[in-house]
């Protein structure tokens, strides 16, 4: 983002984030942030959740136990432009568990059912695989764990849900104790500029 | 029945037989050559996994078939490119609305077929390219259902097309006319049988006896079915780079099972096992053992 950008360029940048994947909430704060403000922010080139390669490794869930905030200041997003709508979604279903007799995984994946699971479109009855399904996260349950968004990542999925700060949250502490744990140095910071110029260009911070 | 890993072709490289960014499909002629294409070239190999041929695409290459004559057709983005054998280009179809992303390409009578990733369908056309009718659009997705972004089939030799739907985890038949036939297939995270994760099988391939040999993703993994639908034996699975995916498939006269490993763009070939044969026992293995 340019130094000449004004409050009302940076709104339009926030509202083109918030269209393409749903950040409204944490671009409105951001917004509401002063200029030139430091604010933490998440790389999710870095984060092992969500880096492309790193396949066959554990869920990094640092992000939950270490951050100051109750139930953690970093939530799943899911970037609906993105998603696949799959009938057997990997990181709604835990697609290693059983199959139950409607023929689905009998397991879910998040921990606190975060994850509400809805068939859209014109519903062919008789055959639930062909199907479209809308998966909402409901961020007043995630605690950002990170379990969806490693189970949605390629090749599983596509990628489509990510972490997120969630500026509304964040308490900006001056030396953040997720950035001081995470082993990936994942957890940097920004201006406020260039946290917007990231949500647009990166799809979130 | 077990398989063995007894050759690698191509990998990741400089070098003129190897792939610098991607290899995305192949094809093994009735003389055993094995043609891949990725990056924007066609290598040709010998059955040894020499190199014996390269030439260049117009952009990159999505699959490759090898014709009945011996011409070479390539999908891309938007056409095929019809190649002689030698790598002389004889034809290109262009037509962005009914080849948007071509990601597998079969005959069957005197047809060709061509899927369109793009639309989610399989484009049948006249020797000449002309659209004859679209198949496996007719249900209410208006086509197939491909997390995965390609659409990959087979033709056996009854002319019926074996398409992976891997939305439905499903492998489901059509016949040219567009007719469905049947499907197999079912969900299932633990038993091999299955199709494991949000979208498997990616891609197909079928050789002279109907056998059905399919690849899968995260895990990676080979399989082959009868044409029932039975699993006869996991081909392969340790033996690919987990990040795999849309690993392309071919099987030769000989029951040898090609695999593109899509990470180290190589192409892993695989030979049927006979079963040791017990002490007293010369009854030969029924083909309908299961491995695993």
């Amino acid at each position: 983002m340019s130094e000449g950008l004004t409050r009302r360029e940076a709104m339009g940048h926030a509202a083109r984030g918030l269209a393409a994947i749903g950040l409204g909430v944490t671009a409105f704060h951001l917004i509401r942030k002063a200029d030139g403000q430091i604010v933490w922010q998440l790389d999710h080139g870095r984060c092992v959740n969500s880096r492309l390669g790193a396949v066959g490794v554990n869920t990094c869930n640092l992000c939950t136990s270490e951050c100051v905030v109750a139930q953690s200041a970093v939530r799943a997003v899911n970037d609906f432009s993105k998603c696949g709508r799959c009938y057997i979604c990997p990181a709604y279903y835990n697609v290693t568990s059983a199959v139950d007799e409607s023929g689905l995984p009998s397991e879910k994946l998040c921990p606190r059912d975060a994850i509400t699971r809805t068939m859209i479109g014109d519903a062919d009855p008789e055959d639930p695989a062909n199907n479209f399904y809308e998966y909402v996260i409901d961020e007043t349950k995630c605690d950002g764990c990170g379990k969806c968004v490693m189970g949605c990542k390629e090749p599983a999925g596509l990628g489509s849900i990510r972490l997120a700060v969630r500026h509304d949250l964040c308490v900006d502490c001056n030396r953040c104790a997720i950035a001081m744990a995470c082993p990936d140095d994942a957890f940097t910071q920004a201006s406020v500029e260039e946290a917007f110029e990231r949500l647009e260009t990166k799809g979130g911070t | 029945m077990k398989y063995r890993l007894i050759r690698t072709i191509s990998g990741r490289g400089q070098e003129p037989g190897q792939f610098t960014e991607m290899l995305r499909g192949i094809a093994v002629d009735t003389d055993g050559r094995v043609f891949a294409v990725g990056d924007t070239a066609v290598r040709v190999f010998q059955a040894d996994g020499s190199l014996l041929r390269t030439w260049s695409t117009s952009s990159p290459g999505y699959c490759i078939a090898v014709a009945r004559n011996g011409h070479v057709y390539v999908g891309l983005a938007g056409q095929i490119e019809i190649y002689e054998g030698n790598g002389t280009l004889i034809g290109a179809w262009r037509d962005e609305q009914h080849l948007g992303l071509v990601t597998a390409i079969g005959f069957a009578d005197t047809s060709v077929l061509a899927a369109d990733a793009n639309a989610r369908c399989i484009r049948r056309l006249d020797p000449s390219g002309k659209l004859l009718n679209t198949i496996g659009d007719d249900n209410r997705r208006s086509g197939f259902l491909i997390p995965n972004g390609v659409i990959d089939f087979a033709v056996d030799r009854k002319g019926v097309i074996h398409t992976a739907n891997p939305g439905c985890h499903r492998v489901e038949r059509f016949a040219i006319d567009g007719t469905r036939l049947g499907h197999f297939g079912r969900f299932d995270g633990q038993d091999p049988s299955g199709f494991p994760g949000c979208c498997n099988p990616t891609n197909v391939a079928v050789d002279d006896r109907g056998r059905i040999f399919v690849t899968e993703k995260a895990g990676p993994r080979a399989k082959v079915y009868d044409s029932d639908g039975t699993l006869l034996s996991v081909v392969a699975d340790s033996q690919f780079e987990l990040a795999c995916k849309n690993m392309d498939l071919a099987v030769d006269s000989q029951g040898q099972v090609y695999v593109v490993d899509t990470v180290k763009l190589q192409i892993l070939v695989f030979a049927p096992q006979a079963e040791p044969v017990a002490a007293g026992n010369t009854a030969a293995p029924s083909e309908g053992d299961e491995s695993r």
